[in-house]
């Protein structure tokens, strides 16, 4: 099964302050064991949420476009795995051995998140994207 | 340069199969123009962990958690050429009353 290991935002990733060295480094050899285990699937960090935007959707059909930042940055992803795993506690196993990934000493969190496949849906729902199997990530 | 749009949703109700038949059209779109790199779905926040590192040690707590509002439920990983497009991009999905989609750029190796 896949899970999303949302790692959550804080003061100095939205400031866009870069990681020290050694945080890169350690960062380097544990998506390293993570590859070598035929674990990781994909990762990504994302710029602060000052170079993002929110499309807002209404019921009247309309869409209202805000410009980041956005506030309550522990909500806010800063970055992600996409990790392929046997079990939930395999997934908390491989996050709880990721470097502490705050970058200026406060109190950071990974969360995890079980990824849709499509056998997860009813075959009408499967039925009506065909095209899906192709787009999720493997 | 790519983007994440994450899809903040209002309610992780199954949608019907008229919802579902007019995602997958705009997945279509997204791929016909050769703009989708990856999509996926999450499990509701309720059946996460959120694992919390402080002092060098990791403490693992189950869903649910109780502001599990601003939190997200997919994603579309897209290749656009300006954040204006991924904004476009965005702003054509079919999404119910209430979602938001955060558009995010990723960083490169550079």
């Amino acid at each position: 099964m896949r899970f999303m290991m949302i790692v959550k935002a804080d003061k100095n990733s939205e400031a866009g302050v870069l990681p020290s060295a050694e945080l890169i480094a350690a960062m380097d050899r544990f998506n390293k064991e993570m590859t070598d285990a035929g674990v990781m699937l994909a990762g990504e960090g994302l710029h602060s949420s000052a170079k993002g935007a929110r499309v807002t959707f209404h019921r009247n059909g309309t869409r209202t476009v805000t410009e980041g930042p956005f506030p309550d940055t522990k909500h806010l992803v800063a970055g992600f795995w996409m990790i392929q795993v046997k079990s939930k506690e395999e997934a908390i196993e491989w996050a709880r051995r990721c470097p502490d990934p705050a970058t200026g000493g406060e109190t950071s969190e990974i969360e995890i998140r079980q990824v849709f496949d499509l056998s997860d849906f009813p075959q009408e729902l499967q039925d009506a994207a065909p095209h899906e199997a192709a787009m999720r990530s493997r | 340069m790519r983007f994440m749009m994450l899809m903040i949703p209002r309610s992780y109700a199954t949608p019907g199969a008229d919802a579902v038949a007019r995602m997958a059209r705009y997945n279509d779109a997204l791929t016909k123009a050769g703009v989708l790199l990856a999509l996926d779905g999450l499990h509701a926040p309720a059946e996460g962990t959120r694992v919390a590192f402080a002092s060098g040690k990791a403490t693992a707590t189950d869903g649910p958690f109780a502001e599990a509002k601003e939190v997200v439920g997919g994603y579309w990983l897209i290749d656009a050429k300006s954040k204006d497009e991924a904004v476009a991009w965005a702003s054509r999905c079919p999404a119910g009353d209430g979602d938001v989609i955060e558009i995010r750029r990723v960083q490169e190796g550079d």
